[in-house]
């Protein structure tokens, strides 16, 4: 049975070869994870972080008309009322009503984790389709209940004859791995097992009797639409500037984009298998989606990396325009657009040249960035991904031809990233959201590696990153005032030695 | 059996023990759980409680066993083990708090044990217990504090005939408790008093190890901390009071009464000169007050902490009619009971089932030429009353977890201070609307 027709989803770690505790350089690293020995790496002393079920409410609170059933103790929801804010934001700015999630918890305890939690489960689903009418309940399966046992499946499938929403199960439990990206995978998992994904008759259009003059003419016309439709697989580190960048460019190549499958909602998710292509915008983003669309409606997909920079823009855009004979056009397009954007970034690139940069966050991004910014002649002092698995192996090949000798760690911990910024001594850091604060203690500039309320990708992307951080490094002021009066909790001596002395093989 | 909850307005007890432990100098969690509980639960009151942000180690800075499918299965006390260890190693802190959460509950791990084992080779290891389904968040901060007083701490031998320690604001939960310990801290000095409040940044190590041996403790809530008090007093010989958060000058002036009375001293030179102070500013403000007429109905939605120090303070000094009151921290019937007095409060927690409750209770004129509706309305209440607030064209202002829609530092509305903040907010924004 392959993994599509399970109901619980496999984690990455079973899925691909992964890790999240690694030291050396990009070539190395690859090297690592083909061998394997990656996967033996770990840490003798941890912080604290996300986990998978984390990103999967992130994921979920974003899509439209949802309701969210949190089957846990009292705790695991508590984020929600900051993501809910979040999205509410990432509505508003797609110009969607800026509606929060409404969210519940099935509030499970002692009796419960003793007893079982299937009927308290049954009831919350229930009361959760009375109360908001919502069109999809996302039944989001814990540790607790994992580890106990429930068949929360077979409440699902009860469930779904007694309510109006269609129940989508996520199983995210943060025990099974380790890895937060692992998440992408229990939501699309979710996602494709519990909606449909291709139109209805009568729903979502009009048959026409076959043998009608004007069948044969509609049909004709629906298939060209289709053949020039493409999805983009969105995440919520891509904010709507980074959509409004690759609509764009796409659009100028002639193609319709939809983006899904956040901020979409049920009847925009039918149309999924109606496009000739499926764009990933993250080699760590969407693989387990974007194969099963292929399987079942046997729709292509193209998964060439992050839209960062000139070179790797290019390259996506080429990649995307290959598979409609429009390479020619894309290299057209990505000339006259690197001619527009060079003169933009001019007066920055002057200003930022040799300065010396630490990049910290999502395994893909740091990758891209850090062979972008090189090549915008700024001295990358290292690497920081949050973990790295097989989709980035390409990312890092790239890395290790361009940036061989720089130090790449697979690190989402803040003592070793504090560890390198007071003795790599970078000028800037750019760093992943939730840690930003932690940097400014420390008194040296930083910007956002992504941020949802600007451009990243393609080539207004970059022109904003290269302006922040000439606007960054305008007055820093603000961080070197802090830092003198922030005590870290790390002891002296640790700075002293080896960031990473607490890897072990 | 308990119910589901729907934005439950709090956590698991792990969560309240990491919001407590944040803001105890000194204090080091060690939380023996999965990576991901840590970092979640303190993110929800690092961006829900004003933006209180993490602390000297918390947040991802936090320690944690980060227990896998490994250890779920084989037991995850060794793992905890090496990370007590390299925890002592590299961070610098007075005392160590092990905080278990569920996983490593049910697999049954005895974390005590191996606190203990620390402990005894002259570490300050401890270790409490603090999974989901102890309690939520009020509990974990009762939990972690007991542990510290009742349990780490010796036994006191002497007495200060001039300390106080204050209880019962919980760190996050209260969203002001800074603020708020401020104001307490600081009137009870000017009555010549030495203030324990452990949770804000005049705070040191110092004032946890001297706790045993203070003459009172002042428990600032009718529910929460008095289980906390009640072991103290057995242990240390410390007595307690309860009262509520006072806000405002009535409420504050029979406050420092009824402490001055207990310690023998004289309040009146005190209340006078904050009294002074007080109505020098509230006078002149009675000008924009009247003149624009910023008379309210108000029904609060609040913690039990919040419900009656808000209400009292609505309805005495402001002279607003306060319509409802809704608790929404889960009590048993006793807590309830204890709630009950000049204002009645209702007891839910749901953003749906309150907006329901307000709508049965007050339902909207349905076009009748005359209506005695609840116009103009205020609803002070956590962030997500926000939308009920619009949908009934009330005014709204966030005082209660959570709270995302304003960043607090010290602010507090306890005291005269408080109150004088808590009118200005309230006021504003009414004056903010006019832009």
């Amino acid at each position: 049975m392959g993994y599509y027709e399970q109901s619980v989803p496999p984690v990455r770690d079973t899925r691909l070869k992964i890790g999240d505790s690694y030291y050396g350089d990009a070539c190395g690293l690859v090297d690592c994870g083909r061998e394997g020995c990656l996967l033996q790496k770990n840490r003798g002393f941890w912080q604290a972080n996300a986990c998978q079920m984390a990103l999967t409410l992130m994921m979920a609170a974003t899509v439209e008309n949802s309701a969210i059933v949190v089957h846990a103790p009292g705790g695991c929801g508590a984020l929600l009322h900051s993501l809910s804010v979040q999205s509410a934001k990432g509505r508003a700015r797609r110009g969607k009503e800026p509606k929060p999630v409404p969210w519940l918890s099935t509030n499970l305890t002692e009796a419960d984790v003793i007893g079982g939690g299937e009927k308290k489960l049954l009831e919350t689903i229930k009361y959760a389709d009375r109360e908001f009418r919502p069109e999809i309940i996302f039944v989001v399966v814990t540790c607790a209940p994992s580890i106990i046992g429930d068949d929360t499946e077979e409440v699902v499938r009860q469930v779904r004859s007694q309510v109006s929403a269609d129940v989508v199960s996520l199983y995210c439990p943060g025990f099974r791995s380790r890895v937060v990206a692992s998440a992408y995978d229990a939501f699309y998992h979710g996602i494709l097992r519990g909606l449909e994904l291709s139109p209805k008759p009568w729903v979502d259009y009009r048959p026409l009797p076959q043998g009608s003059p004007d069948a044969e003419l509609a049909e004709e016309n629906y298939r060209f639409e289709k053949s020039r439709t493409v999805n983009v697989w969105n995440a919520t580190s891509i904010g709507p500037g980074d959509e409004e960048e690759v609509r764009r460019l796409l659009t100028a190549l002639g193609l319709k984009v939809r983006f899904f499958a956040e901020y979409s909602s049920r009847d925009e998710l039918r149309m999924v298998s109606e496009a000739a292509l499926n764009v990933s915008m993250c080699n760590v983003h969407d693989d387990y989606m974007l194969k099963f669309l292929e399987e079942k409606f046997g729709t292509p997909y193209v998964i060439a990396g992050m839209p960062i920079g000139f070179r790797h823009t290019r390259q996506w855009l080429v990649s995307i325009a290959e598979r409609f004979g429009l390479e020619k056009q894309a290299n057209a397009l990505a000339d006259y657009e690197e001619k527009l954007a060079k003169e933009a970034i001019e007066p920055f690139v002057e200003q930022v040249r040799g300065k010396k940069v630490l990049i910290c966050g999502g395994v893909v991004r740091v990758g891209a960035e850090a062979t972008m910014l090189a090549e915008l002649g700024l001295h990358v002092l290292g690497i920081r991904a949050y973990h790295y698995d097989d989709g980035a192996e390409p990312v890092f090949e790239d890395v290790g031809r361009n940036l061989p000798d720089t130090p790449v760690a697979v690190s989402n911990q803040l003592f070793e990233l504090t560890h390198q910024i007071k003795t790599l001594k970078p000028d800037i850091v750019i760093a992943h959201n939730g840690t930003q604060g932690y940097i400014a203690k420390l008194g040296v500039p930083s910007v956002q590696l992504w941020s949802v309320d600007s451009p990243f990708f393609g080539y207004t992307g970059t022109y904003r990153i290269l302006r922040r951080i000439v606007f960054e490094l305008k007055n820093t002021s603000y961080r070197e005032r802090l830092s003198r009066h922030v005590r870290l909790p790390y002891r002296p001596e640790y700075f002293e030695g080896d960031a990473f002395k607490y890897i072990r093989d | 059996m308990s119910d589901f909850l729907e934005s439950p307005r709090t956590a698991c007890a792990l969560a309240g023990a990491l919001s407590t432990i944040s803001c105890l100098p000194g204090v080091i969690p060690i939380i023996h759980t999965t990576l991901g509980c840590g970092g979640n639960l303190a993110n929800s009151v690092a961006f829900g409680s004003g933006y209180l942000g993490g602390g000297y180690c918390s947040g991802a800075q936090a320690p944690s066993s980060g227990v896998t499918e490994t250890e779920i299965v084989f037991g995850g006390t060794d793992r905890l083990h090496e990370q007590i260890r390299n925890t002592l190693e590299l961070i610098d802190g007075k005392l160590y708090i092990v905080a278990t959460g569920c996983m490593t509950e049910m697999i049954g791990d005895d974390a005590e044990s191996v606190a203990n084992e620390f402990l005894d080779e002259g570490h300050p290891v401890i270790a409490v217990s603090t999974p989901s389904f102890k309690g939520d968040s009020y509990h974990g901060y009762e939990i972690v504090l007991d542990a510290i007083f009742n349990r780490y701490l010796p036994k006191s031998e002497d007495r200060n005939p001039r300390l106080v320690n204050i209880f019962g604001l919980v760190p996050g939960y209260d969203p002001f408790f800074r603020g708020d310990l401020e104001e307490i801290e600081r009137l009870l000095t000017s009555l010549g008093l030495e203030v324990n409040t452990f949770f804000t940044p005049s705070q040191t190590f110092e004032n946890i190890t001297s706790a045993p041996s203070a003459s009172l403790n002042i428990v600032l809530s009718r529910v929460w901390g008095i289980t906390l008090a009640e072991k103290f007093e057995q242990r240390h010989g410390t007595p307690y009071i309860i009262s509520d958060l006072p806000i405002g000058p009535e409420a504050t002036d029979e406050f420092l009464r009824r402490i001055a009375d207990w310690f023998g001293l004289d309040a009146e030179p005190v209340i006078d000169r904050e009294n002074r102070i007080f109505y020098g500013y509230f006078e002149r403000a009675a000008d924009a007050f009247c003149d624009q007429d910023l008379k309210f109905y108000a029904i609060t939605v609040t913690n039990s902490n919040y419900a009656i120090p808000l209400a009292r303070f609505a309805t005495r000094e402001l002279g607003w009619v306060v319509v409802d009151s809704f608790v929404t921290d889960k009590l048993t019937d006793e807590q309830k009971a204890a709630l009950s007095g000049d204002y009645p409060m209702q007891f839910l927690t749901g953003v749906q089932e309150i907006a329901r409750a307000i709508n049965k209770n007050h339902p909207n004129s349905r076009g009748q030429r005359y209506f005695d509706d609840i116009r103009p309305l205020y609803i002070i209440g956590s962030s997500l009353e926000k939308r009920t607030a619009n949908a009934r064209g009330a005014m709204h202002l966030s005082v209660s977890f959570p709270v995302y829609d304003r960043l607090i530092t010290d602010r507090g509305y306890a005291g005269y201070r408080g109150g004088l903040h808590l009118f200005e907010d309230l006021t504003g924004k009414v004056m903010s609307v006019k832009g």
